[in-house]
């Protein structure tokens, strides 16, 4: 409570010093208009080729229902001080972990599909994932640590460096295990790619940035090294065959017939045949699984083209582009942290989607933040965006800013 | 304290942002490469949705004889087709019969009344309409059936109250759409379906081929059709081809499709045809039809441009065998012409090369009554392989040599020869009493008697007269065991199918019909049997396989020269008999004897050949089984002659098989046969060599060629 009533009192003080701006980020709410917009058009023009036993469901109106609860999420979120949260962040953290720890317990009301023991179900609501909520978690508490680090070392030692890291280590990995044992590899690159975004701006020094980087490429060449030359070895101790697959789909989509290269050719079929302008709205020649999920970057590369396509990853690019905006603007370590987290998040997610249905990656089960359909990973983003616009509401931009 | 933010943030952030950038950039370059570059590609793709092969026929293979003369040939015809896509509707196929129309003539006789009714429907819409009332088709509805079920029985229905006299509208002139509509719509899907190909006019051909692009799916190419060169000659060996219309024969069906034949395909029949299907048929050339998702055609590529069948080279001379068909017709009439032998209707001759087994001449032929009672021959000469008779004394060699390796007889056997009176049996002996005679005696002038002794001691029995005669019937099982190493009774392994064992006579209790067997008057062999037997004794105790096909070779592409060998078929022995070489030459001195010593059987039709022959005759009481049903089981004289020539030296064997030849009277048939197609034989061969000499030295001595070939002929 002491810290609150601090908080106000300085807050004061500011505010006189403040030029008058908007608090509430307009731009990137708009750009959140546009996303629904995509959104809805792409779930509506997937609807005729999904599955029969899904045509009866209206996901164009259930998606906007969701972006309607996903704007109360941003709004709630809102209302609390981002400061709050650097407080209740091993809170969150804990009650993430037990979310977590449930599905490996395998408690009453989780459910599996493909294998995959991710999900909650919640009578009414449908599935719930609590990984998506933990990555939200891991931003915050991954930034605390790095703050509280930077507060009692404001000038680290490589050691000191070190120590961070460790940390860091320490927290992100007992989830990531967990991750890994659903098996769910998609949230647990996702995660990944959290910590990574935040590591580079923690001001950890370059040459262990670069040091981190260079063993990682390292290590994966070994692997590849050995998965060459000691296939047996290889199969035997590190990767099974099966788990191969995914790898052989998405590298040689036309020699191995398994599902993911099925789901890559059908993939880079549709986006092909779009060409530049697309065959236009509704006008499908392709089928696509998953259509209104993991492969609606599909729908829309097909209908629209490069155009459309391009577009709508522009859209996302303008996105990150004003939350690192407001992650500068920001004056607070941590806000600005918690904003990287954001971008980090969101980045690698768009880039994976849209990077597996053009073969850039292997195929994940990923959805396209804000545009595929789903309740709780979109409730999620906005989640994100919330903290995003939360840390935006309470930056004061000073007349004379010292630091640049 | 944390307002004191530090320089290093906004650069990190800045390094992340251009990380974003970079990452962006990439998905965009790569949705370029994508959609861009290989755009097309993958449109072209996603609109090849059909790419289905087409199957376009190739000429069959030909057939040629030993001499390389070709048999059966192919005619190239000219040729209208029609290939029908997926989504052809009857609509299309009725726009293309009225443009085809106009061009070519059809005949109509091919129509049916269903399809007469389909037409009239099709092109009087609105009559058909009226036939089932809206009332009836609301009843219907309310039936609950689908749509389909729906459309079926109205259709069904209006099919049915199509009158006479409605389709009695229907003109001459669309009658003639109607015949080549009814073609159109008989082909599968993605398949050329012949539209004409008899007597497709240049004029017809020249103008469809003009007009095609107005004629969607027709196209004008060459139809092969088989012809058989030397017509009726071997006819029923070489088989014969299924026609476009009757397609692949339904039993095999699946065997077809799944060599990736047509439904329409022309596959060999029977005998040679069927036997070497694979050899003939060639691959088909290969067109690749790519379709758009509607079933239109876009593009055809030609994936493979196929091969035209291999060609077969028959061990049979084509000459000799006509020249012995045309033997046979004119000693069947002959010895018709005499009166004596009403039931006389056939006779087979087989020559072969007893070395090598490659069959010469397969001859049979028929004497056959039409339909308005004339009697006519035909070609029967698979006759030779899957009908079988009692052969007669021809066996007795057989029977010698059983007798000495069997061990009751010995070289130089002598046996008295005389009327042998069993108890309770008619009398049995030989057309003469010989008195005492050795085995060369025995087989030179046929005695029974030294036969029946012979079968006896086999079966450890004792002839005393006037007393029952027991024997061992193991006896039976010994002497067919014997008799098949020379291929009496057992398939010869002749690469046709359809061949039989020959007949068992089943009873092998009554010691009589043992003494029958042994004279070849109990068991049936056929004429192929007979040969290969012949050629067994004649080639020193080889049984060969007979063979009727010499080699397969590639096509030939200039239509002269054949193609270069892929198989040569070697020479197989089956089996080497069991008996010693001296045995053999024994019998072989006997068979000589048969023919070039004063009082052989057939001394007087072969004392004046300069060929030195050697053979066996055979008069066998055989019981009618022929087609003339009043007549069966009435006793009746089977001739037969097996023999080889020169004696010394064989190079052909031959059998001679004329069943039911007389009631009893002496007719000299199979003798007269065999010695005109020995003397065709010689003929045929001194024409050969001094053709070849002509060929090689023609300058020098073409003229004494000439004198030698009249002296071999003289």
């Amino acid at each position: 409570m002491d810290m609150v009533s601090f908080y106000d009192t300085e807050w004061n003080i500011m505010e006189q010093d403040k030029l008058p701006q908007q608090k509430v980020d307009y731009n990137l709410l708009f750009i959140l208009f546009l996303m629904a917009i995509v959104s809805a058009i792409a779930i509506h023009s997937a609807q005729p080729s999904l599955p029969e036993k899904l045509q009866s469901v209206n996901f164009v109106v259930k998606q906007l229902q969701w972006y309607i609860i996903g704007a109360a999420v941003i709004v709630i979120t809102m209302i609390i001080d981002y400061d709050r949260f650097f407080h209740f962040a091993w809170y969150l953290y804990g009650f993430g972990m037990l979310l977590l720890l449930g599905l490996e317990l395998g408690l009453p009301g989780t459910v599996t599909i493909k294998g995959a023991t991710s999900w909650y179900s919640i009578p009414g609501a449908g599935n719930f994932q609590p990984s998506e909520l933990m990555k939200i978690f891991m931003i915050i508490v991954i930034s605390r640590i790095i703050v509280n680090h930077r507060e009692k070392y404001p000038e680290p030692t490589v050691e000191e460096d070190f120590k961070l890291l460790g940390k860091i280590a320490l927290a992100t990995a007992p989830p990531l295990l967990l991750l890994m044992r659903q098996p769910d590899l998609g949230m647990s690159m996702v995660f990944t790619a959290i910590v990574c975004s935040l590591v580079l701006v923690s001001g950890v020094r370059w040459r262990i940035i670069l040091g981190i980087i260079s063993s990682g490429l390292f290590a994966a060449g070994t692997l590849v090294f050995i998965f060459f030359q000691f296939p047996d070895f290889f199969h035997k101790y590190i990767l099974k065959e099966y788990q191969l697959d995914r790898f052989y789909g998405w590298l040689a989509p036309y020699e191995y017939s398994n599902e993911q290269g099925f789901q890559l050719i059908r993939s880079l079929l549709a986006i092909g045949s779009g060409e530049m302008y697309g065959k236009g709205y509704r006008n499908l020649d392709v089928y696509l699984p998953e259509a209104h999920t993991d492969f609606i970057f599909g729908i829309i590369a097909e209908q629209f083209g490069f155009i459309g396509a391009s577009i709508v990853v522009s859209l996302f690019f303008l996105l990150v582009y004003r939350m690192v905006h407001i992650a500068l603007e920001s004056h607070d370590l941590y806000g600005s942290y918690l904003c990287a987290g954001v971008i980090g998040m969101i980045t690698f997610q768009v880039f994976q989607n849209v990077g597996m249905t053009i073969g850039l990656l292997p195929i994940t089960g990923l959805p396209l933040p804000f545009v595929s359909y789903g309740g709780s990973s979109l409730a999620t983003y906005m989640l994100a965006i919330g903290i995003v616009l939360n840390v935006r509401y309470r930056t004061k931009k000073f007349m004379f800013s010292s630091d640049e | 304290m944390k307002k004191k933010k530090r320089a290093q943030v906004p650069f990190r952030l800045n390094i992340l942002f251009f990380v974003v950038f970079l990452l962006f950039s990439a998905l965009i370059l790569r949705l370029g490469v994508v959609q861009i570059v290989y755009g097309e590609q993958y449109r072209k793709e996603v609109e090849r949705t059909e790419n289905v092969t087409v199957s376009t026929p190739v000429p069959r293979g030909k057939i040629y004889d030993r001499y390389n003369r070709v048999i059966v040939d192919n005619v190239p015809l000219n040729a209208i087709t029609y290939t029908r896509t997926k989504t052809t509707t009857p609509e299309d196929t009725l726009k293309i019969a009225e443009r085809l129309a106009q061009y070519i003539d059809k005949p109509v006789d091919k129509i049916t009344e269903r399809d007469m009714k389909d037409y009239w429907i099709l092109t009087r819409k609105e009559k058909a309409e009226k036939k089932v009332s809206e009332a009836e088709k609301n009843a219907l509805k309310k039936k609950g059936l689908s749509d389909k079920e729906l459309d079926k029985k109205i259709y069904e229905l209006t099919l049915e109250r199509i009158t006479a006299d409605d389709l009695k509208e229907i003109t001459p002139k669309e009658m003639k759409v109607l015949a080549i509509k009814h073609e159109l719509d008989s082909g599968y899907a993605l398949t050329p379906q012949i539209v004409k190909n008899k007597n497709v006019t240049n004029q017809e051909y020249a103008v469809v081929s003009e007009h095609l692009e107005e004629l969607p799916g027709v196209d004008t190419t060459t139809d092969w059709e088989r012809r058989y060169v030397y017509g009726n000659t071997f006819r029923s060996v070489l088989g014969s081809v299924t026609s476009d219309e009757d397609g692949v024969p339904r039993e095999r069906l699946d065997y077809f499709l799944a060599r990736d034949y047509s439904r329409n395909d022309r596959v060999g029949k029977s005998y040679l045809e069927a036997q070497y299907e694979d050899v003939l048929h060639g691959k088909k050339a290969k067109v690749r039809n790519i379709t758009d998702k509607s079933g239109n055609i876009i593009d055809t590529e030609n994936v493979y441009a196929g091969e035209p069948g291999k060609d077969l080279v028959l061990t049979i001379d084509i000459e000799l065998q006509k020249r012995v068909e045309q033997i046979i017709q004119e000693e069947l009439q002959a010895t018709k012409r005499k009166g004596r032998s009403p039931l006389l209707d056939r006779a087979f001759v087989v020559m072969m090369n007893p070395k090598t087994g490659e069959v010469l001449t397969m001859a049979g032929v028929l004497l056959q009554k039409d339909g308005s009672g004339k009697a006519k021959f035909v070609d029967y000469s698979i006759g030779n392989i899957t009908s079988a008779y009692a052969m007669g004394s021809a066996v007795k060699g057989a029977t010698v040599l059983t007798g000495f390796q069997t061990g009751v007889l010995h070289l130089n056997t002598y046996i008295k020869d005389e009327p042998l009176y069993i108890k309770d049996t008619k009398p049995k002996k030989s057309w003469k009493n010989m008195g005492l005679i050795n085995e060369l005696t025995a087989l030179k002038q046929s005695s029974n008697v030294y036969m029946f002794k012979t079968a006896i001691a086999i079966g450890g029995g004792i002839y005393r007269p006037n007393e029952p005669l027991d024997i061992n019937p193991k006896a039976f099982t010994t002497i067919r065991r014997y008799f098949s190493q020379f291929g009496l009774g057992v398939k010869t392994g002749i690469d046709l199918s359809n061949e039989i064992n020959g007949f068992q006579g089943q009873n092998t209790s009554q010691p009589g019909l043992l003494l029958d067997l042994a004279i070849g008057q109990y068991d049936m062999y056929t004429p192929m049997q007979m040969a290969q037997y012949v050629s067994t004794i004649a080639n020193g105790g080889y049984r060969m396989k007979p063979q009727i096909v010499k080699e397969i070779r590639e096509p030939n592409n200039n239509g002269k020269e054949l193609g270069p060998i892929i198989r040569d078929f070697e020479p197989i022995v089956l089996n080497r008999i069991d008996m010693k070489t001296e045995y053999i030459n024994r019998v072989k001195e006997g068979f000589r004897r048969v023919m070039q010593e004063s009082g052989g059987t057939a001394y007087s039709y072969f004392a004046s050949a300069s060929y030195k022959p050697a053979g066996k005759t055979g008069t066998a009481q055989a019981f009618y089984d022929g087609p003339i049903k009043s007549r069966q089981n009435e006793s009746t004289y089977n001739l037969t002659l097996v023999g080889y020539a020169p004696y010394d030296n064989p190079e052909v064997s031959f059998a001679v098989v004329v069943p039911w030849a007389t009631q009893g009277e002496s007719d000299g048939i199979n003798n007269r046969i065999g010695r005109r197609i020995l003397d065709t034989y010689f003929e045929l061969k001194a024409q050969r060599t001094s053709k070849t000499k002509n060929r090689s030295s023609v300058d020098t001595d073409g003229g004494t060629t000439s004198t030698n070939l009249k002296k071999v002929s003289g």
